[in-house]
């Protein structure tokens, strides 16, 4: 097992050519993430999308029964698009009307339908408070 | 008073600005006087900025509205230790913490070692000045924290989930750990600057090290257990950016913390110990623009502000400064010795820092993506948890495992046959274990079985070793095993420390794994009276409560606990409204069973208007391992911290025989 | 606030006075030179640095040695390259020593 140099750097660079190979092979498989929308860009768009918003009441129904329904806005930018978001699961404690929340989802049929328990809220002053993901 | 907190604001940059300047010229003109000269200023610099800080302290203790900052996060009826920690709660009272650590390392690090490492602190010197003055400059010139206004008779008070004792010492805790990190960094680029290519720099620094890297340890568990308890949707962790900043720049200091003990030992990677300290530091920057500039899509953004390219820039000349350094002095850096065997403690360690740096680049790829996606294809991402969990079992599972292996190899070379003698024993234990965990139900959780299996061949490898070297000490010195056990500690503390240090991970992992792939949930709406189940509890929901406290209303869903017909008392959960800051927060019920080693998390999702609570329930085994484990960690690095006086013994023989340079004798 | 004004003024004197201190201490100086360490210390340094690296793995050996982490047999044949290490070690420090004495 004395031997010099080589097998050592053999070794440490494929060490580090598995390790970029895992990275690459998940990343292909599972995606570089999932795309982050503001109502105005969420028409058309199918599939698993994360909807960032400002809440525009009414806030009707029941998170935990049946639904919670409100719209989203876009929380930069004059589109006045508003989308209308189902949603069930725990809702963070700072979620109410003028809120910037981050739901995730998909578009069916004309509402955002949201995985249960995504929602996040974000407050626009300085610090805020760490709210749940799920 | 806020006159003489901006005054002393601007005396702590411009003694910085000295520092940086007149330093740099005093150590390229080998100038006694005006390095010492230079040195007073950074020394006295912390001096200024604990002026400006008490003056700002002050003001929220006396309730000085006058000062936007006070006003926009304290009140009268704040109690005075949250006014207090009030002072680090927004964007330019945490940036004068952060300053006031920095001078206090920077004054500390270089006083301590004006004699013993003369030469190095010459150069040193120049470095903190100029990460002083950047941060100076930003309290001073861009946010600072004494900008008055009109007094209104009130505050706007303190969010209610930061008037918490967890919340109150996460900052500061965490920013002895991110600052502690420029002191090694600054060191680094000094011995570079200074041709110095020995280990001095890493000697004079290895506490410095220690502290910052068990601070920010320290700090993010405290930042768990908060949202443990307080923000309570029954986790713990959840991979958000600011989370991940704080992360980064520990992963690349526990690599940096194995690596220099190659270095000191075997004299090699000398450019890769350089380039993981530069990597640590401007990480740790990088983490503060994250949190503070609003670039990132966080639950935790401080707020979209002007901070953000200043720390951009500084990032960008700190990376700049360690590749041109590095660059400069690669050819003194490069040592002789090669690695001789890939079965040996080089090698464990080597392995070691691979798997540390994928996983805390794999971190900073999740947390930039995001942003580079949005500037270069104009189209925004969110990187979910499924990625982060993947990754820190692909990387942290074999982690664990190496922790035992590692400090059962020699050095340069072990033989196969011995390895395969000193692993059988804590093999055989750890096979067991998970044979047993198996037949108890373990392996609905393949990662989780995992990591149960290698935890207890860590453990039973630790237990070896304090076994072998016990009974080393008593052959020697006939001591009692539990004076042989002292002394072994005593005298090898950093070894040891080491082991407790480890010690400390694998309860983390431990408590990790229990209470995320061994956990279980239930939730649903509960009228009074009514019970749910989760695993072989009882919930009974009995009434509701409502009740007046200071500074909030609280309401409490009072729940039964009952277990097997055993009862178990009664939980409260809940919301408090909070008046003045216009607020709603989660208050959890928690019940710690320490017989069963498990949680139940009790969270009152909804107060329904007929009375009726949605309940979510938990049970989480072995969730409170995690906070034993920073207990640990802090006995462990404490043990690994302590002055050994041999060593420095030794150090001061060796640079007295190799010479005596005018600027190491005491002053006449 | 005069107060406020009293003391920045007062905390900038200080801050003047801790810059200006080395110069007020000594105004006429025996040397004014810091040494850095010049290529023969340095050469010295690293050497003296071998040599506490290979006599510490020695004592290492045979503490791991003693404490049973090493077998008999793999002490046997790591031992013999240790000592001939820390042997050349401090050699080639006696060597510099020699050849160029230490200056002061």
């Amino acid at each position: 097992m004395a031997r010099r140099g080589s097998p050592a750097r053999l070794v440490i660079a494929v060490s580090i050519a598995a390790v970029l190979a895992v990275f690459l092979l998940y990343t292909s498989i599972a995606g570089g993430g999932t795309p982050s929308l503001s109502p105005s860009e969420l028409a058309g768009r199918t599939g698993d999308v994360s909807l960032a918003g400002l809440v525009v009441g009414p806030v009707k129904g029941d998170a935990h029964a049946g639904g919670l329904r409100f719209k989203l806005r876009d929380i930069e930018g004059a589109k006045k698009t508003t989308v209308a978001v189902r949603y069930t699961g725990s809702v963070p404690d700072l979620f109410r009307v003028g809120r910037h929340v981050v739901v995730d989802g998909q578009l069916l049929a004309g509402v955002f339908v949201a995985t249960p328990g995504t929602m996040v809220t974000k407050c626009p002053s300085k610090y805020s408070a760490l709210q749940p993901p799920k | 008073m806020a006159e003489l907190g901006r005054a002393a604001l601007l005396v702590t940059l411009g003694l910085a600005a000295y520092a940086l300047l007149v330093g740099a010229y005093a150590a390229s003109t080998h100038r006694r006087r005006l390095a010492e000269s230079a040195r007073n200023a950074l020394v006295a610099s912390f001096f200024s900025t604990l002026v400006a800080a008490v003056v700002l302290a002050a003001a929220f203790v006396r309730d000085d509205f006058s000062l936007r900052y006070v006003t926009e996060r304290s009140s009268k009826a704040l109690p005075t230790p949250y006014k207090l920690s009030a002072f680090w709660g927004g964007q330019e009272g945490s940036l004068l913490l952060w300053l006031l650590v920095l001078t206090g390392y920077a004054a500390l690090a270089v006083w301590l070692n004006r004699r013993r490492a003369a030469d190095l602190v010459l150069w040193v010197t120049p470095v903190l000045g100029g990460i002083t003055v950047a941060f100076a400059w930003l309290v001073t010139g861009v946010a600072s924290p004494f900008a008055t206004h009109a007094a209104p008779p009130d505050g706007l008070g303190l969010t209610p989930s930061l008037q918490n004792p967890y919340m109150a010492t996460h900052p500061p805790a965490l920013y002895l750990g991110y600052v502690g990190l420029a002191v090694p960094w600054a060191f680094a680029m000094g011995a570079l600057l200074a041709g110095r290519t020995d280990e001095r720099w890493i000697v004079a620094t290895r506490r410095w090290t220690l502290v910052a890297w068990a601070s920010l340890g320290i700090g993010q568990l405290l930042g768990a257990h908060w949202a443990y308890l307080e923000v309570g949707w029954g986790g713990y962790f959840a991979w958000d950016p600011v989370e991940n900043a704080a992360l980064m720049p520990w992963l690349a200091a526990t690599a940096f913390l194995h690596s220099v003990m190659i270095q000191e030992k075997r004299g090699m990677l000398k450019v890769w110990n350089v380039v993981l300290v530069s990597l640590a530091f401007c990480l740790s920057i990088f983490g503060t623009f994250l949190t503070r500039s609003g670039i990132v899509n966080s639950i935790h953004s401080f707020t979209q502000s002007s901070i953000g390219p200043w720390f951009l820039a500084f990032i960008i000349v700190a990376v700049a400064v360690s590749v041109a350094l590095i660059a400069w002095r690669l050819p003194l850096l490069r040592s002789r010795t090669k690695l001789e065997s890939l079965v040996s403690r080089e090698a464990a360690f080597m392995y070691n820092n691979l798997l540390l740096v994928a996983l805390c680049l794999t971190v900073l790829w999740g947390v930039a993506w995001p942003i580079l996606s949005e500037a270069v294809r104009g189209e925004a991402v969110v990187v979910g948890r499924p990625y982060y969990d993947f990754f820190l079992r692909v990387f942290g599972l074999p982690l664990l495992l190496l922790m035992g292996i590692g400090p059962l190899v020699a050095w340069r070379r072990a033989s196969l046959r011995g390895l395969l003698r000193t692993f059988l024993g804590p093999s055989v234990f750890a096979l067991m274990v998970g044979a047993v965990l198996l037949a108890l139900g373990a392996g609905s959780s393949i990662p989780g079985l995992i990591a149960y299996t290698f935890s207890a061949f860590v453990i039973g490898a630790i237990a070896i070793e304090f076994w072998r070297g016990t009974t080393a000490r008593r052959a020697l010195s006939s001591e009692s095993w539990p004076a042989a056990f002292a002394s072994l500690i005593g005298r090898n503390r950093r070894r040891y420390g080491g082991y407790v240090v480890h010690f400390a991970i694998v309860l983390l992992a431990i408590g990790i794994a229990g209470s995320s792939a061994y956990d279980s949930v239930v939730e649903g709406r509960l009228a009074k009276g009514e019970s749910l189940e989760v695993s072989g509890y009882t919930l009974t929901y009995a009434r509701l409560v409502e009740r007046e406290a200071s500074n909030a209303t609280e309401v409490r869903a009072k729940v039964l606990v009952n277990r097997g017909g055993a009862d178990l008392g009664t939980l409260e959960a809940g919301k408090n409204a909070y008046s003045v800051e216009q607020q709603v927060s989660n208050e959890i019920g928690l019940r710690t069973d320490y017989l069963r080693a498990e949680d139940l998390f009790v969270i009152a999702e909804q107060v329904n208007d007929d009375g009726s609570v949605y309940f979510r329930v938990f049970v989480k085994p072995l969730v409170n391992l995690i906070w034993l484990a920073g207990l640990v960690f802090l006995g462990g690095s404490l043990i690994a911290l302590w002055p050994d006086a041999r060593e420095q013994r030794r150090l001061a023989t060796r640079f007295a025989e190799a010479a005596t340079p005018a600027g190491s004798a005491p002053p006449p | 606030m005069t107060a406020a004004l009293v003391l920045a003024a007062l905390l900038t004197v200080a801050a003047v006075v801790a810059v200006a201190f080395p110069f007020l201490r000594e105004p006429e100086p025996a040397t004014d030179v810091v040494g850095e360490l010049d290529a023969f210390e340095r050469r010295r340094l690293a050497l003296a640095e071998e040599r506490d690296r290979a006599l510490a793995a020695l004592q290492e050996l045979e503490a791991d040695h003693r404490a049973r982490r090493i077998s008999d047999e793999d002490y046997r044949s790591l031992v013999g390259p240790l000592r001939r290490e820390a042997a050349q070690a401090l050699q080639e420090l006696d060597v510099e020593r020699q050849d160029y004495p230490a200056r002061s």
